[in-house]
């Protein structure tokens, strides 16, 4: 058959690979300044936009979405193409999608920075920016299937299955977590309230790890680890296997984030059990990816790509084991809300996303520059460093939060708790120092690659245009009996639908009940909407991001009961929107803070935390101290909550600022009486009607019922 | 809206989720018992579990050796001979299988039965020896068959080495032999008998099988799975989160209560009396500066708590009301609730200390508030109002 000539388009894999490098050593800079405000909280420099509660949603959302995201779209662009035989689909559509990216990463950063979030974890954008991620992540599908219909190579390779995969599931996963109602341009409320917003998010929350951070980075693995090694691909049974027990079984194990909450125990229950059966899945790929260089193992040793692939695909499958262990009730207990989980997601993050990234780099631009790697001996240094300080990063972050664990249950033989929180803190210091060590070498790891790679571009010349050749793709294909899922493989548009039934089942098996059946989410009748006040001081508390070190969650141990005081239940969140539960207790849980402290204590306590807790790691707030309260939002907020079902008086809106400002005067005089001035409009005084209200109700209903019976 | 319709779904959503993955165990009993109401079962033994996973194992490795077997068998006999190991071996599972499905029906006529007076492990002798029985003769079958391969194996060794005419040569290491025969690796030099006809921009594709390890250890994985709803779900003989609260509460009040018992710690409000002693005066100063200065101020002076060194209380100045003070809190006025924090003799020092500053009038010190005290005087009017509070909480 006669061959047609065509042209890959190199450029655009050129400008992705740029944005991978630049966004991610921008992505660890903010992460090492995170780390140090851990022992060294001036770090923070009492300004708002650099405290850790804002800076810390840059870091991973820089990391995740602008780093491996980055990555995931040079990688797919460059192999796409190749093992399609064919250029992208439009060009057009390809620097739409670029810069579309670009400028959400740039938004994201500025918006979070200004403190404009959504208080849920990993999906803290605002809905403008859910808007246009959704519209740009369409613009890839269209080019990516555009390519892939138009293809020269009749079956799809294993790697563009995975493809399809993250390409279906992040697109539901983004949709339906984003559901939210606007109050304004940069403000609104999750659409789902508590035990539900809880589930939804961790839902969303694990399968961004599974088909952001993995599906899409195994995809690249199969491309480039066999090309890297020039060696077949182990098991073309095992990617089968491997790829759909991976999909079905990942979207089921969100709950496992919410173990010992107030989430109902059948949900947490499957959590467990699908976390543990994901084990044999996700090692399907690490198996694929080591066996693959079975006979190429004295080519490891010469070449620094190869190197990095090795610990990525290693370090995958450590974290792939360890999650399901994490996930086992007894471990969890032990680990959840401590920095054991922080060293977990970094052994992922560092070694496998990270590693996957500068092996691909590596590979990728002496390739595209027609020429070899500048100096291998500096990127063979590069992954030594990176090694070690994955290791210097990961141990000491383990260590503390098992220790740290270990203090917090820990009591007295006459039955009191050893240890105050902030010793617990003040104890594991020293690993938090030595984190940074590690994560410092890692970075300049990453600087020493871009160097690298500059130089490698220097030297080569760009090929923007790589000529290919091939025949096209046969009308009609052959009708004979073949393997069935050699059939599917032809079928891009089917391979679609089967990859999003299989990952829609889990979601709706576990969501749709939750939603419905309402023994789930019991009544507490003493629980009331926020007042006015409250609910202002609920958003500087989002806003600072205080559900990055703080849980409210107390779940049902001696512990934390004898800590906190009595256990969350399902029925005290109905009309938090969103949920703030948290996921790491760098603070203490704040469930049950009312009433604890006076007023005065929580007014210098935010100026200076050290004041009222010697040692403490807190960051200083002094401009809640100085900023008016913005009381005109309040309306709109209330009738905003009054769509989302919060059971606010018809035509409160209006009424809702007299009794705010009732209750600040309140809280001013409190604080006057204890040698406090300050004006009743500030924020502080807001957020500290919303620290005092929290945890109050359910203590009301104690009240009640003892008054009742005596 | 739809949420009293739904109630029934829960019960249901519950068996489908143990259902499905103890199809996948081909567990007969499982059936029988879904709709029997909470009697004493067979699976609500931990000890009959344990013995049912272990045979249940057993069973994956029987089934992995056996392939084994058939794999080596094809080497030394022509067709017929190797069908013949063929009905041989699926006999010898159906020997297996008989006995467990024999036992399946044993437990749910135990069920019904009441548990008898001599029990192991609190199952009836006949169940347990039926199940150690069962996990016998897997191991003997596991034995057999081992023999089975390693005399095959012999003779294909004897026969390579014969049909090459040299001895044995350079040995690999035993791990390396254990290591390719636990993932079943194809020797590189047969790799091309398993190249498939795909080619993706370069990229060839391998026939390889599955390692073993790595499929039986996914069937492990989901028989643990559905062993776990099971036992948390249906049979709810293991305890959910809110049950291991519960327990470890209860355990931990026996322990306390033990404790206190024999310990000469056991002072509360009532029993408390002032302590003078320099040691333990500098223990209450201890724990003082470090937990009540931040409110209270370093020498007591006061803050945002009231000041400790004059004569004025708000709850009460005797020993006793300031040990209950700190032992309760008073939580509406921001003062916390610390005898989860201290032990009842580190509260009567921390009591003593503060007691013992009083008149010290150092600098800064914040206003009178309250009652007057004086030692030995009237009882404080507060007194009956916290008697009150106390009551309440």
């Amino acid at each position: 058959m006669q061959t047609e000539k065509f042209y890959y388009d190199n450029k655009i894999v050129k400008y992705f690979a740029n944005a991978t490098a630049l966004w991610g050593v921008v992505g660890m800079i903010a992460g090492l300044w995170v780390a140090i405000q851990f022992y060294f909280p001036a770090a923070s420099l009492d300004y708002a936009g650099t405290t850790f509660g804002r800076l810390r949603p840059i870091h991973t959302n820089a990391v995740i979405f602008a780093f491996v995201g980055n990555c995931m779209f040079t990688g797919v662009y460059y192999s796409l193409q190749r093992l399609c035989k064919a250029r992208m689909f439009s060009d057009t559509l390809s620097w739409i999608h670029f810069w579309g990216w670009q400028f959400i990463i740039v938004a994201a950063a500025a918006t979070l920075f200004f403190g404009f979030t959504t208080g849920k974890e990993y999906a803290e954008l605002e809905w403008p920016i859910d808007i246009m991620i959704t519209l740009i992540w369409v613009v890839f599908g269209v080019n990516m299937f555009g390519t892939i219909f138009k293809r020269r190579e009749s079956h799809l390779y294993v790697a563009i299955w995975f493809y399809i995969a993250t390409w279906i599931t992040v697109a539901m996963l983004h949709i339906v977590n984003s559901f939210e109602m606007p109050v304004s341009l940069f403000k609104s409320y999750s659409w789902y309230a508590g035990v539900q917003d809880a589930l939804v998010q961790w839902w969303y929350g694990h399968n961004a790890v599974a088909f952001f951070l993995t599906t899409p980075i195994l995809g690249l693995m199969y491309y480039f680890l066999p090309k890297a090694a020039n060696r077949p691909v182990y098991s073309y049974r095992l990617s089968i296997i491997h790829f759909w027990a991976l999909i079905f079984i990942y979207i089921w194990a969100g709950p496992h984030h919410l173990l010992y909450t107030a989430l109902p125990d059948w949900a947490q229950s499957l959590g467990v059990v699908f976390s543990v059966m994901l084990i044999a899945p996700s090692w399907g790929g690490m198996l694929n990816g080591l066996f693959t260089l079975r006979g190429a193992w004295d080519k490891v040793r010469e070449e620094p790509v190869l190197k990095f692939f090795v610990v990525a695909v290693t370090c995958y499958g450590m974290s792939t084991f360890e999650g399901p262990m994490l996930s086992l009730k007894s471990v969890n207990a032990i680990a959840h809300f401590t920095d054991w989980i922080i060293g977990h997601v970094h052994i992922g993050g560092l070694g496998w996303n990270g590693f996957m990234a500068f092996g691909m780099l590596y590979w990728l631009v002496p390739k595209m520059w027609g020429t070899t790697l500048y100096s291998k001996k500096l990127a063979t240094n590069h992954f030594w460093l990176g090694t070690i300080g994955i290791v210097i990063y990961a141990i000491p972050l383990y260590w503390a939060g098992f220790a740290q664990a270990e203090m917090w249950k820990t009591f007295t033989e006459s039955g009191q708790l050893k240890f105050q929180f902030l010793e617990t803190v003040t104890n594991i210091i020293p690993m938090y120092i030595t984190r940074s060590v590690g994560g410092t070498l890692y970075l300049i790891g990453a600087i020493m690659m871009v160097y690298n790679l500059y130089k490698t571009a220097k030297k080569g010349s760009f090929i923007a245009n790589e000529e290919a050749e091939a025949a096209p793709l046969a009308k009609h294909a052959s009708h004979g009996k073949e393997y069935w899922h050699r059939w599917i493989e032809k079928r891009p548009a089917t391979l679609l639908v089967f990859s999003l039934i299989v990952v829609a089942i889990g979601g709706i098996l576990e969501i749709v009940p939750t939603f419905l059946v309402k023994s789930n989410v019991p009544t507490i009748t003493s629980v009331k909407p926020y007042t006015a006040l409250e609910l202002q001081g609920r958003d500087i508390y989002i806003r600072e991001g205080c559900y990055t070190c703080h849980s409210q969650m107390i779940r049902p141990f001696r512990d934390e009961v004898a800590r906190y005081g009595e256990y969350s239940k399902a029925g005290e969140f109905v009309y938090d929107h969103p949920f703030q539960w948290g996921s790491k207790r760098t603070g203490p849980d704040l469930a049950r803070l009312g009433g604890k402290y006076p007023d005065s204590w929580h007014y210098n306590h935010m100026l200076d935390p050290r004041s009222m807790s010697p040692g403490s790691i807190m960051p200083n707030y002094p401009w809640l101290l100085d900023n008016d309260l913005d009381t005109a939002s309040t309306p709109a907020k209330i009738r905003a909550m009054q769509t989302l079902g919060v059971p606010y008086a018809e035509g409160y809106d209006a009424k809702a600022n007299k009794d705010l400002m009732t209750q600040a005067n309140g809280i001013r005089i409190s604080l006057k009486m204890d040698k406090i001035e300050t004006p009743a409009n500030k924020e502080i005084v807001a957020l500290i009607a919303y620290l005092q209200r929290l945890g109050k109700d359910i203590k009301a209903e104690k009240k009640t019922e003892t008054a009742a019976a005596n | 809206m739809f949420t009293y319709k739904l109630h029934f779904i829960k019960p249901f959503l519950r068996k489908l989720f143990v259902a499905a993955p103890l199809l996948l165990l081909g567990s007969v009993a499982a059936a029988q018992q879904t709709g029997s109401a909470p009697a004493p079962s067979i699976w609500d033994n931990a000890l009959a579990l344990t013995m049912l996973l272990i045979s249940l194992v057993l069973l994956l490795v029987i089934a992995l050796l056996a392939n084994v077997v058939l794999g080596t068998a094809k080497l030394h006999f022509d067709k017929q001979k190797k069908s013949g190991t063929a009905a041989k071996i699926v006999s010898i599972l159906l020997l297996f299988l008989a006995p467990s499905i024999l036992h399946a029906q044993n437990a749910a006529a135990e069920a019904v039965a009441p548990a008898g007076p001599s029990s192991i492990g609190g199952l009836t002798p006949l169940t347990f020896w039926v199940l150690a029985g069962v996990i016998a003769v897997e191991l003997l079958v596991i034995i057999v068959m081992g023999l089975f391969v390693q005399r095959f194996l012999a003779k294909e060794k004897i026969a390579v080495a014969a049909e090459e005419g040299i001895a044995v040569k350079t040995k690999p290491s035993g791990f390396k032999v254990w290591w390719d025969k636990l993932n079943s690796f194809k020797p590189m030099e047969q790799e091309a008998n398993i190249v498939l006809d795909h080619n993706y921009d370069g990229i060839r594709e391998l026939d390889n099988r599955l390692p073993p390890w790595w499929l039986y250890g996914f069937y492990v994985t989901i028989i643990i799975g559905g062993i776990y709803l099971w036992r948390y779900h249906v049979s709810e003989t293991a305890p959910l989160s809110k049950q291991e609260f519960e327990i470890a509460m209860k355990k931990a009040d026996e322990e306390k209560a033990a404790y206190l018992a024999k310990a000469a710690n056991n002072v509360d409000e009532n029993t408390v009396t002032l302590m003078k002693e320099v040691t333990a005066l500098d223990a209450g100063k201890a724990a003082f500066v470090q937990m009540c200065a931040a409110c209270h101020g370093k020498a007591g002076e006061g803050s945002v708590g009231p000041n400790l060194t004059d004569d004025y209380w708000l709850h009460g100045g005797s020993i006793n009301d300031v040990f209950k003070t700190i032992k309760y809190g008073w939580p509406e006025k921001g003062m916390k609730a610390w005898q989860d924090d201290f032990s009842p003799v580190q509260i009567a020092q921390i009591a003593s200390y503060i007691k013992s500053l009083n008149g010290t009038n150092p600098p800064n010190g914040k206003e009178k508030q309250g009652d007057l005290y004086k030692e030995n005087g009237a009882a404080p009017a507060t007194d009956s109002t916290a008697k009150k509070e106390v009551v309440i909480k």
